[in-house]
């Protein structure tokens, strides 16, 4: 408790040279993959080689081979969808809003933050186009002029998640690959390899560290981050849209925009923090990406956590407060009803796991705390199928009611999906800096100018 | 043009210019020599043919199906437009007359014809999905030989196709030699009620003097018909007249769904329970077993275990002869009461006394106009005291004036055991299995199967594969209802024909053509109208000279053929008189153990029709199970012996056991089962075998009543089994679900006296004012479509079901995916319990898309599939639909449907995609694929056919003259579909009624199927 808390912290322990920094963070694409990077990418190859299978046996026989059923139209399809979408949502937070703010603990942590984003986008926007019953017409749902004078239906909220998902995916990307371009360069001038350094010389754009560049990068970087901010925000919007626009009692809720863009801040948190623990470990960049840095996460986790338990909490007071005897059964079953195991799943998870996070020990805990991550990671894929199926199995009608039971395709296709991640994930950490070079060393000890030339 | 002239001629200096427009020259040097051989027309000629060849050549000129284009137009078809021919359907006894809807000569679907004295243009759920065994791929191609080669030897048979002209001639040396040899020829058929071919197996007996007929009925009325004459003497039965009747008791009888026909009854029975003529009204008490349509539609039900019946008419008899003195009971009658009170029995059966009370004042206020039946599956003793109790009550109408017609008795226990007998020492020359199934249908216990090895000569006149053409020499295919020529008649008074609407599909002939050719010197040389002229024969004979109406015959066969019903003299109302002496007071039943009610299935008759995939999956009226028959029990029996629905029980009756799942259903009296024939089948087609268990060896030799065993045993056994219900099934117990359907107005309801005094009070739920809008409501100035449902008259047949299976192309999924819930159906029965789980009130309703003018499917679609239509109507796009089914989530009513997989194709291997089935499709009705949502459409193809037609004529089509296929097949009229904009027309009447109520109305989507709300006829509180 020696700190001098009379100036700011660095963010980064220790005060690395520069030249350290880079080499650790360029390091894993100089060198050939071990042992363990080859197990790991077989694993995932394996998981997304049983997606593609079932998903195979689904283009040929249809959407009958999952479980879905008459009344629940929708099941682990869109679950997925919803969860994966929710898991790119850290990236951008993390780069742009913080960025904003000036959270200076961002640096370590955005670049991976970043590309999960646009890996979970990836995965996510999957599962609308595979989830329809005729894939091949796919292309109906994009607004394009032909001759048969046919228009999509801007009424329909599928209709903005396509915009919404498509938009978010590409400034996304835009917003990654511009932080990337000075560290491309650096990559660049590091490498001895002759096709190495073609690709990220054309990559990098004739990035030259001039300070015309830096001035113009600090803009357009800027600007990006003012522009993805809305966007973080209104992705999840669109999609709880989905739900809130229906007329389904649990799906017709003005509470459903705020609460998924917290449950989806919750989830991406929470994978992001369960990646990073691995990547700080395996590449040695634990200076880099703190302890502190992964207790200011756990925060923002305990915070989105607590907003998503008050949603759970609202949801079934306004349920009560409303008046409407649908919407009660609606919330009574989902706690009580046939699919109680996957309510108290969710809410043992979200709800109740991160609130140990209030003490400081547990919050530091590394063993702990990514226990917790992996149970909101669960809660969070349950809350979306206690949504969706619950609400669903159970509506107006009692005679339209039906149980629905996910099949073991269902089951190949989520894990096809987390195969399909985490090995864009792995080959990510090979082939680009997990973190940006450009931005840690501009926040290591001592890097700001200062009056007194870095002196005390 | 005349512009371009004008402007020519105003601008002179154009004029030079028109000269040159060909280039001048171009003429000058011609010379034919020097052009090139080839011409443009040659070329023309030369690429045209050379493609013409090589198109020819690619295709397989050997492929010589035939193909008749109408070129030469027949004039009875105009394309795309039906043709109806009046016809009969013979797939039960009652052989109710139909129109057979034809398109382009093929049959496409059924309905009642309505010039049909008794089916009054009604069919039941089989009659209108017969129509799939026509097509059916299992139906057997060409006759076939079986030669049983020395199976010592050779465990194979040698199955061979033989031409028809041999296979005659050897059969008919067979019996020749049969008859000679002095050896029976024993033909096996089911019931007749053609008089025609009564005529021809009278003929066939003098050609072959040996021949023995047998015939096998599984729902004989022997019960009913000894007690008849016990009672009346010996005098032809007459059917029941519920039209006049106030008071009707069932006792297990099921009138409105299985019992004697009806078809008729439920139209009778249903058209005075009108809220409108309540003076009218009847009142329904139903006492049985098992839940039926009757219990599930009445106002009073009372459970009772079977073996209990006649002791409530001796109560009931008591009760009303010496407690209430509403009539004299001769001596040896009071005799045999005495003994019994309705307090009494009350207290044994744990039967509300309150409700026993109120039948005994309703019958003795309601003399002469009440009616008691007794089930057929009562014995004879319940039958006779059933009909005395009417007599003492006076109920002299109700018995039509026409009687039963019947042409051969049905054979007897002796008659079946002294054949096998016959069988087995080898005195059976021929046994015929003339179109029935005595392998499946006798009992185990008669050893039929053990018995066929010992007959050399079996021949099977069949359509498809079954259990006993398995132990055939000779399989012959024989004509379907639609293919073939006869004439029916159940009662006098009229005489029902049947004309085949398509040519043989396959290389078969009618049944009585066969036997008709076997007569003739030489069979070999078949014509295929030779019954056809038998019968016009008979007709002319014997019909003409009776009806002998003021035209020639060929006027009066004509006439008839397409009215499809001839009318003949009735003969007067019998005088019936009961006879006292056949009062019988001991009962052959006792309760003893558990007690198992062997019934009917609603939709599969003997078994026979299990073999439609239609039928298999239209859900049980009232369990709503489909593919499976069960153990259906009480919730006391189900926990006194440990198991919970699908678990599994053995039952064993008879000395047989079988194992049936569990299916908890309200209402039935404990230690009973409720069981349904017809299941089990083991040599049918794809759809049939397997399904089920056989419960046939239930129905032993010797019995008292061959539908009700009282000396079973029931022990759990472990295992699970899931039944495939397309409704969940809750608890009567279950607090949390119980009631919903009251409590969010899906079901209204109120007593009819409660109505009377206050009509509005049903409107409680909803008002009448519409609901707030922040839009200008759209406007439908022209027609716009809405439908009527009146849940008084809905029984819950689901014959609309199979109307809309038929009429709309829907697939059969199986039974796996209704389990998964994806059965696709447009019309579903919804079924509600309310009340207690001993006497549960059941509601019912009818559900399809609603056509909401604030469809909320609509505006979710994100392709835009979905839309409203300037007439009302909620349509699909079905060539647009990607799939998404959004529109299925956010539909409040969950009738939508969804094609998850191409069901055609995933059913029993392709079954139903076979290329026998394609000329079934409605052509007006797109065949969906898989991936695509679908839902009812108002049958949208009849509205577009009555606006052409309307057009046509140079009318303004103002929405008359639609109707929808589920509201033909209504045998009670609830559906009544039409414009709404139209005051005059019968559902905006129906809209204005004070009943009528929309479901979910708080939720604003403006529904367009109107609901009436359904009224019970329960007794006044101050009345008793």
């Amino acid at each position: 408790m020696d700190k001098d808390y009379s100036k700011e912290l660095s963010v980064i322990e220790g005060k690395p040279s520069l030249a350290t920094i880079t080499h650790d963070i360029s390091v894993p694409m100089e060198t050939m993959p071990n042992k363990a990077f080859y197990i790991a990418l077989s694993v995932t190859l394996t998981f997304l080689g049983i997606g593609a299978f079932c998903l195979i046996l689904t283009f040929i026989y249809g959407i009958g081979l999952w479980g879905n059923n008459n009344p629940v139209g929708w099941a682990f399809d869109i679950v997925n969808f919803v969860f994966w979408i929710g898991i790119g949502h850290a990236g951008t937070l993390i780069s742009a809003i913080l960025f904003l703010f000036r959270q200076k603990w961002r640096t370590g942590i955005a670049r991976f933050a970043e590309a999960m984003t646009i890996f979970a986008v990836m995965t996510a926007g999957l599962f609308p186009l595979i989830h329809v019953g005729r894939p091949w017409l796919d292309g109906y749902l994009l607004p394009h002029p032909n001759q048969h004078g046919l228009w999509v239906n801007f009424t329909s909220p599928l209709l903005w998640d396509v915009f919404a998902v498509s938009t978010y995916a590409t400034v996304s990307l835009i917003f990654w690959y511009v932080g990337l371009i000075p560290d491309f360069a650096t990559l660049r001038d590091r490498t001895t390899n002759n096709i190495k350094k073609l690709i990220y010389s054309v990559l990098s754009f004739g990035w030259r560290h001039s300070n015309r560049h830096w001035q113009h990068y600090e803009m357009v970087y800027l600007i990006l981050a003012g522009f993805a901010t809305p966007l973080v925000l209104s992705v999840h919007t669109i999609v709880s849209f989905d739900f809130a626009v229906s007329i389904l009692p649990g799906w017709h809720t003005t509470i459903f925009p705020p609460y998924f863009v917290a449950g989806a801040v919750f989830s991406g948190f929470a994978m992001v923090q369960n990646a990073l623990i691995f990547i700080r470990k395996v590449f040695k960049l634990e200076y880099i990406i703190t302890l502190d840095t992964l207790e200011k996460m756990n925060k923002i986790m305990l915070l989105t956590g607590t907003i998503v338990g008050y949603a759970y909490g609202m949801e079934f007071f306004i349920a009560w407060y409303s008046g409407n005897p649908l919407e009660l059964f609606t919330f009574v079953n989902r706690a009580f009803g046939d699919y109680a195991w996957a309510y108290w799943i969710m809410m043992t998870c979200n709800v109740f796991s991160p609130q140990l996070f209030w003490f400081k020990k547990l919050r530091r805990s590394i063993p702990f705390m990514f226990v917790v991550a992996i149970f909101v990671n669960v809660g969070m894929w349950f809350e979306r199928f206690v949504i969706i199926v619950t609400s669903l199995s159970r509506d107006f009608l009692p005679s339209s009611w039906a149980y629905y039971k996910p099949t073991l395709i269902d089951g190949g296709i989520l894990l096809g999906s987390f195969g399909l991640f985490f090995t864009l994930v792995l080959l990510f950490t090979k082939a680009m800096p997990v973190i940006s070079i450009a931005e840690v060393k501009a926040v290591v000890d001592g890097s700001q100018p200062t009056h007194h030339g870095g002196h005390e | 043009m005349n512009n371009n002239k004008d402007l020519i001629n105003l601008n002179d200096d154009l004029e030079p210019k028109i000269p040159m427009e060909f280039k001048e020259g171009v003429t000058d040097d011609f010379s034919v020599e020097e052009l090139s051989p080839v011409s443009r027309r040659k070329f023309m000629a030369l690429v045209g043919a050379s493609t013409a060849f090589a198109a020819v050549s690619c295709s397989d000129y050997r492929d010589k199906k035939e193909v008749v284009p109408y070129n030469k137009k027949p004039e009875e078809v105009t394309l795309g437009r039906p043709n109806f021919y009046a016809s009969t359907c013979t797939a039960c006894a009652l052989n109710c007359g139909i129109l057979i809807k034809t398109r382009e000569g093929r049959p496409i679907k059924v309905d009642g014809n309505p010039d049909h004295p008794i089916s009054l243009g009604k069919t039941c759920s089989i009659g209108q999905a017969n129509i799939l065994n026509l097509y059916d791929p299992s139906r057997i191609k060409s006759p076939i030989k079986i030669n049983k080669s020395d199976e010592f030897f050779l465990f194979k048979k040698d199955v061979i196709e033989e031409k028809w002209n041999v296979i005659d001639k050897e059969i008919t040396d067979l019996l020749k030699k049969a008859t000679s040899e002095n050896k029976e020829i024993a033909i096996i058929s089911e019931p007749i009620t053609s008089p025609t071919a009564f005529r021809l197996f009278e003929d066939f007996k003098v050609k072959y003097p040996t021949v023995k007929f047998y015939f096998i009925d599984l729902f004989d009325e022997n019960n009913k018909k000894n007690a008849w004459v016990k009672s009346f003497g010996d005098i032809p039965m007459s059917p029941l007249n519920y039209k006049d009747a106030k008071i009707i008791v069932t006792l297990e009888a099921d009138v409105l769904g299985r019992e004697c026909n009806f078809l008729e009854n439920s139209g009778e029975i249903i058209s005075n329970r009108n809220a409108e003529k309540h003076e009218e009204f009847n009142r329904i008490y139903a006492v049985e077993a098992g839940m039926s349509l009757t219990g599930m539609n009445s106002d009073y039900r009372i459970r009772l275990n079977p073996a209990q019946q006649l002791a409530f008419v001796l109560s009931l008899v008591n009760e009303l002869g010496l407690q209430k003195k509403a009539f004299n009971l001769p001596g040896n009658v009071e005799n045999g009461v005495k003994g019994y009170s309705l307090d009494k029995f009350a207290a044994d059966n744990k039967v509300d006394l309150k409700t026993l009370k109120n039948l005994a004042f309703d019958l003795a206020k309601n003399k002469g106009k009440s009616i008691l039946v007794a089930g057929k599956s009562l014995p004879e003793e319940v039958h006779i005291a059933v009909n005395m109790l009417n007599s003492l009550l006076d109920n002299k109408s109700i018995y039509k004036s026409s009687t039963f017609v019947n042409y051969y008795p049905k054979s007897s226990k002796s008659e079946f055991e002294s054949l096998i007998s016959k069988m087995n020492s080898k005195q059976i020359g021929v046994l015929i299995q003339f179109d029935a199934n005595p392998a499946y249908l006798l009992s185990s216990e008669y050893g039929y199967e053990a018995a066929s090895k010992n007959v050399d000569n079996i021949i099977s006149l069949t359509e498809s594969q079954n259990e006993s053409s398995r132990l055939s020499s000779y399989v012959l295919p024989i004509n379907h209802n639609f293919e073939a020529w006869g004439d029916y008649q159940t009662r006098t008074g009229s005489i029902s024909l049947q004309q085949p609407v398509i040519a043989p599909i396959n290389n078969t002939r009618q049944k009585e053509a066969v036997l008709l050719n076997w007569m003739q010197e030489k069979p070999e040389e078949y014509k295929e109208d030779i019954y056809h002229k038998y019968l016009m024969a008979r007709w002319e004979k014997e019909v003409f000279t009776t009806v002998s109406p003021a035209t020639d015959f060929n006027s009066f066969w004509y006439g008839s053929l397409h009215d499809g019903i001839a009318l003949l003299k009735d003969n007067s109302t019998p005088n019936l008189s009961f006879n006292f002496n056949a009062f019988n007071p001991t009962s052959t039943l006792a309760a003893n153990g558990y007690t198992v009610v062997i019934s009917k299935n609603y939709f599969l008759r003997d078994g026979k029709y299990a073999t439609n995939g239609w039928l298999q999956e239209l859900p049980h009226p009232v369990t709503k199970i489909t593919w499976d028959n069960y153990a259906a029990m009480s919730l006391s029996t189900s926990n006194e012996l440990g198991v919970k629905m699908n678990d599994l029980v053995e039952v064993s009756a008879n000395g047989k056991k079988v194992t049936l799942p569990v299916l908890v259903q309200p209402g039935i009296p404990e230690k009973l089962i409720d069981v349904e024939l017809g299941y089990g089948r083991t040599h049918a087609n794809e759809v049939a075998n397997n399904v089920g268990v056989n419960l046939i060896d239930f129905i032993g030799k010797d019995y008292k009543s061959k539908f009700i065993r009282t000396d079973a045993t029931v022990t759990p056994i472990p295992g699970h089994y899931q039944l495939a219900s397309t409704q969940e099934h809750h608890m009567l117990t279950e607090k949390f679900v119980k009631d919903l359907h009251l409590e969010r107005g899906i079901i209204r309801e109120t007593t009819l006296d409660e109505y009377i005094e206050d009509p509005k009070k049903l409107k409680e739920h909803g008002e009448d004012k519409p609901h707030f809008s922040i839009i200008d409501r759209v406007k439908y100035p022209g027609v716009k479509w809405a439908m009527a449902i009146d849940l008084n008259k809905c029984t819950g047949c689901s014959m609309c079901a199979i109307a809309c299976n038929v009429e709309n192309n829907i697939p059969v999924v199986g039974k796996e995916q209704v389990i998964k819930g994806r059965e696709m159906s447009w019309m579903r029965l919804d079924r509600y319990y309310s009340g207690t789980d001993e006497d549960p009130i059941v509601s019912q309703q009818p559900q399809l898309c609603q056509h909401c003018d604030n469809a909320p499917c609509e505006n979710v679609c994100p392709v835009v599939a979905t839309t409203h239509s300037p007439d009302g109507l909620n349509q699909m796009t079905y060539n647009r639909c990607v799939g998404t089914r959004y529109c299925a989530n956010n539909c409040p009513f969950k009738v939508r449907r969804y094609n998850f997989f191409d069901f055609r194709e995933q059913f029993a291997k392709g079954y139903y995609e076979k290329d026998s089935l394609k000329p079934l499709y409605n052509p007006e009705v797109t065949v969906r694929s898989r991936g695509v949502m679908e839902k009812c459409t108002f049958c949208v193809q009849n509205i577009m056919d009555a606006r052409s037609e309307a057009t046509k004529n140079g009318k303004d089509f103002d929405g008359t003259g639609v109707k929808t296929a589920c509201q033909i097949s209504c045998p009670t009229e609830a559906i009544v579909f039409g414009n709404m904009n139209d005051p005059n027309s019968a559902v905006s009447k129906q809209i204005g009624n004070t009943r009528n109520y929309t479901i979910l109305e708080e939720i604003n989507v403006k529904p367009n199927i109107n609901y009436l709300a359904k009224l019970r006829n329960t007794v006044k509180k101050e009345e008793v």
